[in-house]
C-alpha cells in the first residue's frame, strides 16, 4: 500500500483524502489518507472507539464525510453514492436480516434489492452451508448462522469492495473459513477487501496492509511484512 | 435498476413479516375497534354517526400503525442494509406506501363490517362504493403516513410526534371521509369530495417520495 | 448593523403610529363599538403569521434543494416567528369572537385552518428540538414545513365545504364592510406588524447564524 495519491487513480480500490467524520462536536475520524489498490486486503486495527466502525461506514456511503474526500474505484463516495453503492458490500457488527422470513427469502429480497433478481439464491445458501436451514424462520437460527447469512447477503452481491466490520465476532468456525473465502474469491475477482477488527491475529493471515487507527486518526501505515506483532498488539490497543 | 422490481420486492417483505408476526395489524385493530366501541357507547350508536365513527377510528389506528412501518426495520437493525442497497430510495417508500395501504384497506374491510353490525347502517347496498371512498382516502393516508414514519425515525418520543403530525396534516382526508361515506350511506355521492380527495391523493403522491428521499439521506 | 438599528426604530415609530390610530383616531364600528379595536391586532398578526409561513416553505425548498445553511437560518427565525403570531391571531380572535359574537371559538375555516397551522409548525420546531442530530432536525422541520405549507389551502376549503353541508356560514371576521377610516387604520397596523415581523426575522436569524457558529 502506498501514500502516493498521485498513482494510477483510477485503478486504486480506494483513494481517501483527509476523510473526516464528526458527530456533534466530537471528531470519529481526522485526516484519514490513504490509496488502497486493487486485488489487497487492508486490515483496520484500533482499540474500541476509534473511528473503525465509523470509516467503513464512510466508505460505504452510510455516512456522509464531514471533510475530506474519498473514492472507490474512481466513484467519489458524495457525487457518485449511488455507484459505489454498487460496488461495495458492507457487513457490520449485526447481522440486520429479519428474523420472521427465511434465509432463503432473506437472500432473495437482497438479490433483487441489489439488483440481482436472478441470483442463484440456493447456490449462496450452499457455498455458506445454510442450506439444511434454509427455509427455516431466521429466528430460529444460531447466531453463527445468522452472521453466515449476513456474509451470504453481501456476497452474492459480488461486491468489488468488501467492507467487513469485526467479521469474526459471532463466528462458528466454518464462518471464519467463509471470510477468509470470500476475501480471497473478492481479490480474486480484481476487488479489494477491508476487515476492521481488534482480532488481528486472525487478520494478519490474509492482510497485505494494515492501517492503524487512534481516536479517529491514523497512526500507522504499512504493508503488513513489515509490522511486527507488537506493534500491531499495540495498535489495536493490547487487545487479544 | 428496475424500480418496480425493488418496490414490489419490500412491499413484499413488508407484508410477508406482518402475516408471520401480525403486530401491526393487531395493534391498529385493537385501537380502531376500542374507539369505534367507546365512541358508540358514549355518543350512541344511531346510524348517522357511523361515517364520522368509522374515519376517526382510522385515523387513530393509523396513528398507531404508521410508526411500526419503519421501526421493524429499525428493530432488526436492517434499516441500513436497506439503505445501502444501490438504486433510488424512492422504490422504498413506493414498497412500503403499498404495504400500508394494503394493510390499512383490510382493516377498512373490517371496520365497515362491524360498524354495519354495530351502528346498524347497510353497508352491503353500497358496499363497493364505501370501499372504493375508503380507499381513496387511505391512498392520502399511506401517502403522507410513509412519509412520516421515515421522519420520526431518528427524533425523540415518536409516538406522541405521529398524532400531532399526522392528523393535522391528513385533516382534509377525514373531512373528505366522512362526507363521503355519509353520502353513499344515504343513496347519493359528491363530486366534489371525491375530488378534493383524488386531488390531496395526487400532490402527496407526487411530493412525499422526493421528501422520502431527503429524509432518508444519510444520518 | 445600521439597516438593523433602521428597521427596528422604524417599526417603533410604525407601531406608536398604528397604536394612536387603532386605539384613539379611529371610529368605532357601527355594529361591534369599540370591540372593532381588536381587528387592528388580530388581522395583522394573522397576516404576519402567514407570511411567516410562506417564507418558511420558500427558504425550506431552498434549503434542502441547496443545503446551504443560511436558508435553515431563515427558515428556522420564520418559523418561530409564525407559531408565535399564529399563537397571537388565534388568542385575539378568541377575544374579539367573545363578546361580538357570543362564543370564544367558532369552527369557521379560517380560525380551524390556522389552528391546524399552528399545530404543524410547532410539530417543525418540536422535530428540530427532538432531533438528536441537529442538521437533520433542521433537514426534518424543512421537510414539514413543506407539506404543511401545500396542505393549508386544502385543508382551508375541505373545511369550508364540510361545514356548508350543515350550517349556515358563521359571520368571519373579514366579512365585515370597512369604513375608509378605519381601513386606513387597518392598513397601518398591518404594515407596523410587517415591519416588527422583518426586524425580529433579521435579528432572529443572525442569532441563529451565531448560535451554529460558537458550536463548530
Amino acid at each position: 500500500m502506498r501514500n502516493d495519491l498521485n498513482a494510477g487513480v483510477d485503478t486504486s480500490a480506494v483513494i481517501t483524502r483527509g476523510l473526516a467524520r464528526r458527530f456533534s462536536i466530537e471528531w470519529a475520524v481526522r485526516e484519514v489518507t490513504f490509496v488502497l489498490p486493487p486485488r489487497s486486503v487492508l486490515l483496520l486495527v484500533g482499540p474500541n472507539a476509534s473511528g473503525k466502525t465509523t470509516l467503513l461506514r464512510l466508505l460505504a456511503t452510510a455516512l456522509r464525510p464531514t471533510d475530506g474526500s474519498a473514492s472507490v474505484f474512481g466513484r467519489d463516495l458524495v457525487r457518485d453514492a449511488d455507484a459505489v453503492r454498487r460496488l461495495i458490500a458492507f457487513v457490520g457488527t449485526s447481522a440486520g436480516v429479519y428474523d420472521l422470513l427465511t434465509a432463503r427469502e432473506n437472500l432473495r429480497f437482497a438479490a433483487a434489492m441489489g439488483g440481482r433478481p436472478d441470483a442463484p439464491v440456493a447456490s449462496w445458501l450452499d457455498r455458506v452451508g445454510l442450506t439444511a436451514v434454509a427455509d427455516a424462520p431466521v429466528r430460529t437460527l444460531s447466531n453463527g448462522m445468522k452472521r453466515r447469512l449476513a456474509l451470504a447477503r453481501a456476497w452474492l452481491t459480488s461486491p468489488r469492495l468488501l467492507l467487513l466490520d469485526e467479521p469474526y465476532s459471532g463466528l462458528d468456525s466454518e464462518g471464519l473459513t467463509l471470510v477468509a473465502e470470500m476475501a480471497s474469491d473478492t481479490t480474486r475477482r480484481g476487488g479489494s477487501v477491508i476487515i476492521a477488527t481488534h482480532e488481528w491475529e486472525r487478520g494478519m493471515k490474509m492482510a497485505d496492509a494494515v492501517l492503524a487507527l487512534a481516536a479517529g486518526r491514523p497512526v500507522e501505515i504499512g504493508p503488513a511484512a513489515q509490522l511486527t506483532a507488537a506493534d500491531l498488539a499495540a495498535a489495536a490497543g493490547g487487545t487479544r | 435498476m428496475n424500480g418496480v422490481l425493488r418496490a414490489a420486492a419490500v412491499a413484499r417483505k413488508d407484508l410477508l413479516m406482518e402475516w408471520r408476526g401480525r403486530q401491526t395489524i393487531t395493534a391498529t385493530g385493537m385501537v380502531a375497534l376500542l374507539m369505534i366501541l367507546l365512541l358508540g357507547f358514549v355518543l350512541g350508536s344511531e346510524p348517522g354517526r357511523a361515517a364520522a365513527v368509522l374515519w376517526v377510528a382510522l385515523g387513530f389506528a393509523a396513528v398507531v400503525g404508521i410508526p411500526r412501518i419503519t421501526q421493524s426495520e429499525v428493530e432488526q437493525q436492517a434499516l441500513e442494509a436497506l439503505l445501502l442497497y444501490p438504486g433510488s430510495r424512492e422504490h422504498l417508500y413506493w414498497g412500503k406506501g403499498a404495504a400500508l395501504f394494503i394493510m390499512l384497506s383490510a382493516l377498512l374491510v373490517a371496520l365497515l363490517l362491524l360498524l354495519g353490525v354495530l351502528f346498524s347502517v347497510d353497508v352491503w347496498t353500497h358496499v363497493g362504493a364505501l370501499l372504493g371512498v375508503g380507499m381513496l382516502g387511505i391512498v392520502g393516508l399511506s401517502a403522507i403516513g410513509t412519509l412520516l414514519a421515515a421522519l420520526v425515525l431518528h427524533v425523540r418520543g415518536r409516538e406522541l410526534l405521529m398524532p400531532l403530525l399526522l392528523l393535522p396534516l391528513a385533516l382534509p382526508v377525514v373531512l373528505g371521509g366522512v362526507r363521503l361515506t355519509e353520502t353513499i350511506l344515504a343513496g347519493t355521492t359528491s363530486a366534489l369530495w371525491i375530488l378534493v380527495l383524488v386531488a390531496f391523493d395526487l400532490v402527496y403522491l407526487l411530493v412525499c417520495p422526493i421528501l422520502f428521499e431527503v429524509v432518508m439521506d444519510e444520518a | 448593523m445600521k439597516a438593523q438599528t433602521a428597521l427596528g426604530a422604524a417599526a417603533v415609530l410604525l407601531l406608536a403610529t398604528a397604536v394612536y390610530t387603532s386605539l384613539l383616531a379611529s371610529p368605532p364600528d357601527a355594529f361591534q363599538g369599540e370591540y372593532v379595536r381588536i381587528m387592528y391586532a388580530h388581522v395583522p398578526n394573522a397576516g404576519v403569521a402567514y407570511l411567516a409561513f410562506a417564507i418558511t416553505f420558500v427558504t425550506s425548498v431552498l434549503y434542502v434543494w441547496k443545503r446551504r445553511p443560511d436558508y435553515d437560518y431563515i427558515a428556522l427565525s420564520a418559523t418561530e416567528l409564525g407559531v408565535l403570531f399564529t399563537g397571537l391571531a388565534l388568542v385575539t380572535g378568541s377575544i374579539w369572537g367573545r363578546p361580538v359574537w357570543g362564543t370564544w371559538w367558532t369552527w369557521d375555516a379560517r380560525l380551524v385552518t390556522t389552528a391546524v397551522l399552528f399545530l404543524i409548525y410547532s410539530g417543525a420546531l418540536l422535530v428540530r428540538g427532538l432531533s438528536d442530530d441537529p442538521q437533520r432536525g433542521a433537514r426534518l422541520a424543512a421537510v414539514i414545513a413543506i407539506i404543511g405549507f401545500l396542505d393549508v389551502p386544502v385543508i382551508h376549503y375541505s373545511v369550508v365545504w364540510f361545514r356548508t353541508l350543515h350550517q349556515p356560514a358563521s359571520i368571519a371576521p373579514g366579512s365585515l364592510k370597512i369604513a375608509p377610516p378605519m381601513l386606513v387604520a387597518l392598513m397601518l397596523s398591518l404594515l407596523a406588524f410587517t415591519v416588527l415581523f422583518a426586524y425580529l426575522l433579521r435579528l432572529r436569524t443572525r442569532l441563529a447564524r451565531l448560535e451554529a457558529g460558537v458550536e463548530l
